[in-house]
């Protein structure tokens, strides 16, 4: 086989197999910079928040990155840290920012009337 | 002897071969083209595969996958790739790369010897499009889906790129573009209609030439992938103008013509049921489409996004039934009622269906483009957001994440459908008429059998211009 086509069998693995290292690998270094929690918004009936509940250290600055993944809108609030996103709409990302500063188990809720079972989309932040 | 001109005006054997022009004929020789552009766009249905399978079940209008498939592409392939440039879109395709790959052992040069793979023939019985008539009707059934769910299109991409190489290693070169892809039917159907063509330039020339290279291949370029003999060129339908037979001719005997559209609809041969049913199959999926993604029935969307099974199979029915059952009959009825006006009884009522049915490819490919308007004006601003973050995941490459939706020009959206519809009416009746003096014998047999044909189309013409306008 001669060069050429040792190269371009380099171009068809590096577009493929490469493409989606690369992807993966630049996106895991940019959420490193970025936050430090990852949030997922779901209607309680398609998955509800993922991970319902989050562990934080006490004193730290936390960014949570919320990724609104469902066919809604969907808001956040965590009222016992004042911080709150009016509205994530769907297919759109948001990132919150607060310091845990008190210490015990904190809940946050959707504030968009999502789905019937709009109540039940609730989780927690434990701060430790 | 008189020239024949389109609506009076354009020659319908004009022909203005672009490889004139020593930069394409080059271009069209050289092994580099069309591979640069299907690695290109192998790399982009990589990163639409990536965003599709991420894309999970999160909504269509922020993902990648479904903006650049079934917005910017389909948009794309109705506008510009099919009625200009045939089927320039199976040139770039690169779902069949691997299979060729594994076939050829080479992606750019030309491997003497057996070809990889089992090489079989595909069966006799299966040469032609009904498995592509079907298996592009049952991909509609999803429509719900696959349209605004990015993992069904990662699943039906990911599925015809691994049946385009599962095929490619049983059956010889191109079987399942020529026969299986759901893409190439109605691209092979509309193509027809094109305003360019790959031809021979002089068929003496052909006719002398010893062994045929353009079907055989020499160390230049491969024999047709398409199983097709370039030498005898005279419809688009299944030609991927994967520009093969330009690198073999030793005599540089191929052209790429401009010409005026639809002059395929004349040539004679290999007409047949398939290509007829295809032309109602594409007819009657609009028409369903229409319904259920532009129109403001709710009920039907609910059925077409399967909210209850009962519902969805009342759609499948239906559609179904619309298009392969009730648009056929009402043309058999048409027909038959052209033979009777004829007062030819020589003629078989088949052959009356069959011919006339190609009347349908300009008003249906009108449809399709009036069709996308509807896509593309409400939803272009999506694909500037996509451009900039592929993966939904906060990205802004081009700084283009933030764009809010735009819709432009949908309040002309109907005169740009209502024009359309018309302007492509047109053209069928200008070639319905032709065909139907190729039909019957004689002219005033011809004039009569025309009527029925050209009320079925100004039916279905005023049918669309409800539908779209209404």
């Amino acid at each position: 086989m001669k060069k050429i086509e040792i190269f371009l069998t380099i171009v068809v693995i590096l577009i493929t197999v490469g493409t989606v290292l690369g992807v993966y690998s630049f996106e895991k270094y940019r959420r490193s910079q970025l936050y430090d929690v990852e949030l997922t918004a779901r209607a309680p009936e398609n998955g509800n928040w993922y991970p319902e509940k989050i562990t934080v250290s006490y004193g730290e600055t936390i960014k949570i990155y919320i990724r609104n993944i469902d066919t809604v809108s969907h808001g956040f609030a965590l009222p016992d840290f004042e911080v709150a996103v009016n509205e994530i709409k769907a297919g759109t990302i948001e990132i919150i920012e607060f310091t845990a500063d008190k210490k015990g188990t904190f809940p946050f809720m959707c504030t968009i009337w999502c789905s019937d079972r709009h109540l039940e989309m609730n989780g927690e932040i434990i701060v430790e | 002897m008189a020239k024949d001109k389109l609506f009076g005006l354009i020659d319908i054997n004009w022909r203005f071969d672009l490889t004139r022009f020593k930069i394409i004929r080059l271009l069209f020789k050289s092994r580099w083209f069309p591979l640069t552009i299907i690695i290109i766009n192998l790399f982009l249905f990589v990163i639409i595969l990536l965003a599709g399978l991420l894309g999970g079940f999160s909504p269509g209008n922020f993902n990648f996958a479904i903006m650049m498939v079934w917005i910017l592409w389909w948009v794309l392939l109705m506008f510009v790739l099919v009625p200009v440039f045939s089927r320039v879109w199976c040139m770039m395709c690169p779902f069949p790369i691997f299979g060729d790959w594994f076939q050829r052992r080479r992606l750019l040069q030309v491997r003497k010897g057996k070809p990889g793979g089992l090489n079989k023939k595909w069966p006799k019985k299966l040469r032609n499009m009904w498995i592509m008539n079907i298996g592009f009707l049952i991909t509609t059934f999803f429509s719900g889906f696959f349209t605004v769910r990015p993992l069904s299109t990662f699943i039906l991409l990911g599925s015809i790129i691994l049946l385009a190489f599962l095929l490619g290693i049983i059956f010889e070169k191109r079987s399942f573009c020529l026969y299986v892809c759901p893409v190439s039917g109605f691209q092979g159907l509309y193509s027809q209609f094109a305003t360019s063509e790959i031809r021979v330039k002089d068929p003496a020339i052909c006719k002398k030439h010893r062994p045929k290279t353009c079907y055989v291949g020499n160390e230049k370029g491969h024999g047709c992938p398409w199983l097709l003999t370039p030498f005898s060129f005279k419809k688009n339908t299944y030609c991927g103008m994967c520009l093969e037979c330009f690198k073999t001719c030793p005599y540089d005997n191929m052209a790429f013509n401009i010409r005026p559209p639809g002059v395929d609809l004349l040539v004679k041969e290999k007409r047949g049921l398939d290509e007829a049913w295809k032309s109602f199959i594409m007819l009657g999926i609009a028409i369903v489409f229409f319904m259920t993604m532009q129109g403001p029935w709710s009920f039907l969307k609910d059925m077409v996004r399967i909210s209850t099974w009962q519902g969805w199979l009342t759609f499948v029915s239906a559609h179904s039934l619309i298009s392969l059952v009730l648009m056929p009959g009402i043309f058999f009825l048409f027909s038959y009622l052209s033979r009777l006006a004829s007062r030819n009884k020589e003629i078989p009522v088949r052959d009356v269906f069959i011919n006339f049915s190609y009347t349908l490819i300009p008003i249906g490919l009108g449809v399709w483009i009036a069709f996308s308007f509807g896509i593309i004006l409400p939803n272009w601003s999506y694909i500037l957001h996509i451009l900039s973050d592929p993966f939904g995941w906060g990205w802004n490459l081009i700084g283009t994440a933030g764009f809010k939706w735009t819709p432009v020009w949908t309040h002309l959206m109907g005169y740009f459908q209502g024009a359309t519809l018309i302007i492509f009416y047109l053209f069928s009746v200008v070639y319905g008429y032709r065909i139907s003096k190729q039909t019957y014998p004689k002219t005033r047999e011809a004039i009569r059998g025309w009527i029925p044909i050209l009320c079925f189309l100004t039916l279905i013409t005023l049918v669309f211009l409800w539908l779209y306008l209404g």
